[in-house]
């Protein structure tokens, strides 16, 4: 309990959510999980601060109505806490594990699909030649929609690339 | 001979048209479509 006590005050919620880049429901679940045992933690040491035990000679000596004061002392020696049945809680608990368990799992394959797609893409970058040894044919390759809007172009008679005299100036002699 | 200058112009006009038809051709088809490319492309990567 002590161990997981402190493993729970060392996890640092905000870096966890933002350095394994959980988004949609699994961030706001975690969050409003965060919260919970935030408020649950509270609530926990401000009654662990409250007094357990009643001092019931004062009060005798304090007031002038002692049989009030015994018949209190008898009643708080009968109570006896209502004990709740966590079974229904835990089975909810045991639905919400799994359910989390499941998001979790989905994450982890979306994760890995993106790794896989970063690791793809990190591989292009190494093998990629130099900015100035690119030729248009390797241009159009990895995009081709280049090729589609040329195609595009001529169909529609345009000549012409809006912005391109702007960028690179214009070689007309006239 | 006088009677074959007709012929000479004649052909002069066909392969003349002839190769009007296939420079159009060319430069329409291969020509200025890859300019246009290279146009395309060099404002593509610098939008990048």
């Amino acid at each position: 309990m002590s161990l997981a006590k402190s493993a729970a005050n060392k996890l640092d919620w905000a870096k966890v959510i933002s350095s394994l880049k959980i988004t949609g429901t699994t961030a706001q679940q975690l969050s409003g999980f965060k919260k919970r045992n935030d408020e649950a933690r509270r609530k926990l040491l401000e009654l662990e601060q409250q007094p357990l035990t009643v001092d019931f000679e004062q009060y005798r000596s304090v007031l002038k109505n002692k049989e009030i004061v015994g018949k209190i002392e008898t009643l708080f020696k009968e109570y006896k806490p209502v004990k709740i049945d966590t079974q229904s809680q835990l089975k909810t608990i045991e639905s919400f594990e799994q359910h989390a368990i499941a998001n979790a799992k989905e994450t982890e394959v979306m994760i890995a699909k993106e790794l896989s797609t970063l690791k793809e893409t990190l591989n292009q970058i190494e093998k990629a030649r130099p900015f100035d040894q690119l030729t248009v044919e390797e241009l159009v390759k990895a995009k081709p929609e280049i090729d589609a809007k040329v195609v595009e172009m001529v169909k529609k008679g345009k000549w012409e690339v809006p912005g391109y005299d702007e960028k690179f100036g214009s070689l007309n002699a006239m | 001979m006088p009677q074959l200058i007709p012929f000479y112009f004649m052909n002069q006009l066909t392969y003349g048209f002839l190769l009007f038809v296939v420079l159009l051709v060319l430069f329409s088809t291969i020509l200025l479509p890859m300019i246009l490319k290279l146009y395309v492309s060099r404002l593509f990567i610098t939008k990048l």
